[in-house]
């Protein structure tokens, strides 16, 4: 949760330059996200001319279909990748402004609710990724690095702990491409599922929101089932992302005793460093606008410009390495490790 | 420009998001339309 804007490599460059470095990738991010919005439109346009049935297919998978196309064909060329990389600040101030979608009240009614069910997840999802580590004979902290990607928010949560439990960088690249794996896999499986059962827009949402790994997917499945889900998944995915702090710090606390050293010092001052300060941003956005801050037209606004915020989150999120590339990285590690051995040291995301 | 470099990316988020709700608050950015 505490990771820095992506900016370009090169750190020596001024602010300005840096800053118009990203536009390349933004620009393509907006043209993928627009093109899929425009293949929405047109397709509902045509069915509706030619008197056809055709389901409605979201823009959220025409951006990421999209998007798996630019990066498993010709893949992002350098001068895009700054840009693209973006994608996760869009999605943090898509769910800022989401805020404005939910009175205070709901909020707590509702984010209670979700808080009960993410306590029933952590134990389950860590009790469940630790036997599955144990069977498969992985090593422990890659264990509790999968554990803890799988209970709260995938990629934020495994970086945090990361450095709160020395875990080495290769077991990092691979709880990150297992927990990737598994997102790319859950944002098409998840509302096929959920359309088969026929859940409501609540239930599909807090399922989404409550299962799916990282926030971009969770958001991206709740889209894909229909915008009320989109508003669960994201209320319940945020309320799952604010205990990162008390579970990483749980793990640190159990790796320092397991390994004789130092516990964290300042616990409150921990739990301030990894907590998601995204979330303060949506309470107050959403406090505002319970206050009637904001006019009924102005709310409107800025749920759209929500909506314009998590266009670019879709596109991006399939322009990032290739998927395969996570399956086939997550899988490798897998059939190693039962043989008490590990694959090749490098990896590409050190 | 130091404490701006110190800056998260959530923190920029909330920053961003809150400077565009002020902006239509006051009804500097025109409407928005999805």
């Amino acid at each position: 949760m505490s990771q820095t804007i992506a900016i370009p490599r090169d750190m020596d460059l001024p602010a300005l330059p840096r800053l118009l470095a990203l536009l390349p990738g933004i620009a393509l991010l907006a043209a993928l996200g627009f093109l899929g919005k425009l293949t929405e439109q047109s397709i509902a346009r045509y069915a509706k001319a030619h008197h056809l049935a055709l389901p409605n297919i979201e823009y959220v998978l025409w951006a990421i279909v999209f998007g798996l196309i630019v990066s498993n064909t010709i893949g992002v060329p350098a001068l895009f990748q700054a840009g693209v990389a973006t994608y996760e600040f869009w999605l943090k101030a898509g769910i800022v402004l989401l805020g404005v979608r939910f009175l205070l009240g709901d909020i707590l009614k509702l984010g209670g609710v979700s808080l009960a069910l993410v306590a029933v997840e952590l134990a389950v999802s860590i009790a469940l990724m630790t036997a599955l580590g144990r069977w498969l004979k992985l090593s422990p902290k890659l264990t509790s690095l999968l554990a803890i990607g799988s209970s709260i928010c995938g990629v934020s949560a495994i970086i945090a702990a990361k450095g709160a439990i020395e875990a080495d960088d290769e077991d990092a690249s691979y709880a990150i491409a297992a927990i990737l794996a598994l997102g790319a896999f859950s944002l098409f499986a998840f509302p096929a599922i959920g359309h088969a059962l026929g859940l409501s827009d609540h239930a599909f949402g807090l399922w989404a929101g409550l299962a799916v790994d990282n926030t971009a997917e969770a958001t991206a499945a709740g889209a894909l089932y229909s915008d009320a889900a989109a508003k669960f998944a994201v209320l319940a995915k945020t309320a799952r992302n604010a205990t990162i702090g008390f579970v990483v710090l749980g793990c640190a606390v159990y790796w320092a005793r397991k390994s004789h050293r130092q516990a964290v010092q300042n616990k409150a001052a921990f739990l301030w460093q990894k907590f998601p300060k995204f979330v303060l941003g949506f309470l107050l956005i959403s406090l505002l606008a319970t206050l009637g801050a904001f006019t009924k037209p102005q709310i409107a606004d800025l749920a759209n410009l929500s909506r314009w915020a998590f266009l670019l989150t879709f596109a991006g999120v399939a322009s990032r390495p290739t998927f395969a590339n996570y399956a086939s990285r997550a899988c490798t590690r897998s059939q190693w490790a039962p043989l008490g051995s590990s694959p090749s040291r490098g990896s590409p995301w050190r | 420009m130091t404490t701006l470099r110190k800056l998260t990316l959530d923190w920029w988020a909330v920053i961003a998001a809150i400077t565009a709700a002020i902006l239509v608050r006051f009804n500097v950015l025109p409407h928005i339309p999805w």
